[in-house]
């Protein structure tokens, strides 16, 4: 993944390609997601691990001793709403900066 | 070449052994990441962005051992995160050195001499204190993002060599690197006294096309053989020279990315200690059920062409080294004449 980071999407999967799509993406995203259910509920937490095969993602949620596993049956979407950690911080970042600093000194 | 003579046994009968049972897939250095807080926030490093939940969570002395123990790799390395912000880890260690497994606890050292002082860690065959070393002064304070970091781990390995721990390096290289100041950090390190040095080109995942991986590959062996050609006879590395030779381009091997399964507060890590495509509940399900084929040069995977990583080919050349006479000679005659 670039540095184009996706905190604050809210995308609207509208089927299951793209449901799992959105997860891939999630899965992902270093930052926390919220997880909207199909009955209305939602669920905070880090997605850490996703299976297309099993259709279940796994959360981490803030306050729970251990994680979570959601049915990608259940999900109707998934919003990225927690602060991106990984933004701007990838190795093509820190060689552009590096890159940016050492134009300075020389100048 | 440093390792010592009862690990390279330890090692060796390992190996042996997985091959007298005919297993072609077996791990080789156990990565356990008990917690991934880290206090330096280095640049380049993809370990540490966690949600600060996340990053306040870490696994129990228990889940560690059960890791170990369900692994049966003969080392385990610690890195994190910075594995002396663990508040067991003076338990942790104790418990895999009793269990006589190879324990190489990597750190960037800050806490170091603290946690000497406090008599956290005890001496002994089994453990070695391996800090991240990048450079000299300049390039490893810039590599870590924080000025005075180089000498406080030099103050923290001189302490530990006095009492009587076994020291390594363990040192990651980027493109641009000067290989006449890493030449130099060489033997700088020597002169500190360390047991051994390791070094690993650093990973970067790039979508750039065909050419210029060729051309970073090329680049990287470029490095090595400039930085390795010629190497002092002081030198002393913690790693198989056949690694080396292959830093160098002398060696083609191809990755071995289940030879350094990666434990973490998520589960064991697929494929590998640097890519992270989901997570098994057990090392059996890792095993048996990550695609394999999927990973490493010959796959064609994208995130696999420059990837040069001691966690994927340290553990080929290591199998190199005992599946063929031709690999243990090499590998017997570099350790012998220290040259590669």
């Amino acid at each position: 993944m670039g540095d184009d980071s996706l905190q604050g999407w809210a995308p609207e999967p509208r089927d299951a390609d793209e449901l799992a799509h959105v997860v891939d993406m999630a899965f992902d995203y270093r930052g926390d997601v919220t997880i909207v259910l199909r009955d209305g509920t939602e669920r905070v937490g880090y997605l850490f691990n996703r299976s297309r095969e099993r259709g279940q993602a796994q959360l981490l949620e803030p306050a729970a001793a251990g994680p979570v596993t959601v049915r990608y049956a259940d999900i109707r979407t998934i919003r990225f709403t927690g602060k991106d950690p990984a933004s701007g911080k990838s190795y093509a970042a820190w060689l552009e900066r590096k890159k940016a600093d050492k134009a300075q000194t020389e100048r | 070449m440093s390792v010592p003579l009862s690990q390279m046994w330890t090692v060796a009968t390992y190996v042996l052994r997985q091959r007298l049972r005919g297993r072609t897939r077996y791990p080789l250095v156990l990565m356990l990441e008990p917690l991934f807080r880290c206090n330096l926030a280095c640049a380049g490093c993809g370990k540490i962005q966690y949600p600060a939940h996340v990053l306040k969570r870490q696994l129990t002395v228990e889940q560690c051992l059960a890791a170990a123990e369900e692994c049966g790799a003969p080392i385990v390395s610690i890195p994190g995160g910075e594995p002396l912000l663990y508040p067991e880890i003076g338990r942790l260690v104790k418990e895999l050195v009793a269990r006589k497994t190879y324990v190489y606890l990597c750190t960037n050292a800050i806490l170091l001499e603290d946690k000497l002082a406090q008599g956290v860690l005890e001496p002994s065959k089994y453990l070695s204190l391996s800090v991240h070393m990048d450079g000299l002064g300049d390039e490893h304070d810039e590599a870590v993002c924080r000025e005075g970091v180089f000498d406080t781990a030099v103050h923290a390995i001189h302490e530990a060599l006095r009492r009587g721990f076994r020291v390594t390096t363990n040192t990651t290289l980027f493109d641009g690197v000067d290989p006449e100041r890493v030449r130099t950090f060489c033997d700088a390190m020597m002169d500190l006294g360390v047991e051994g040095m390791m070094m690993s080109p650093g990973y970067s995942y790039s979508k750039a096309p065909d050419q210029e991986h060729f051309l970073r590959r090329q680049r990287a062996h470029a490095l090595f053989r400039r930085i390795l050609e010629h190497p002092n006879r002081r030198w002393k590395f913690n790693q198989s020279p056949l690694f080396l030779q292959f830093l160098m381009g002398k060696q083609d091997f191809e990755c071995t990315p289940w030879g350094n399964p990666t434990y973490n507060l998520f589960g064991w890590q697929r494929p590998c200690y640097l890519l992270q495509e989901g997570y098994a509940s057990t090392f059996q399900e890792l095993m048996e059920t990550t695609p394999w084929e999927r990973y490493g040069r010959a796959s064609g995977n994208d995130k696999c062409r420059d990837c040069m990583v001691h966690c994927g080919y340290e553990p080929t050349a290591v199998h190199h080294t005992f599946n063929s006479w031709r690999g243990f000679r090499s590998a017997a005659t570099a350790t012998l004449t220290g040259k590669l």
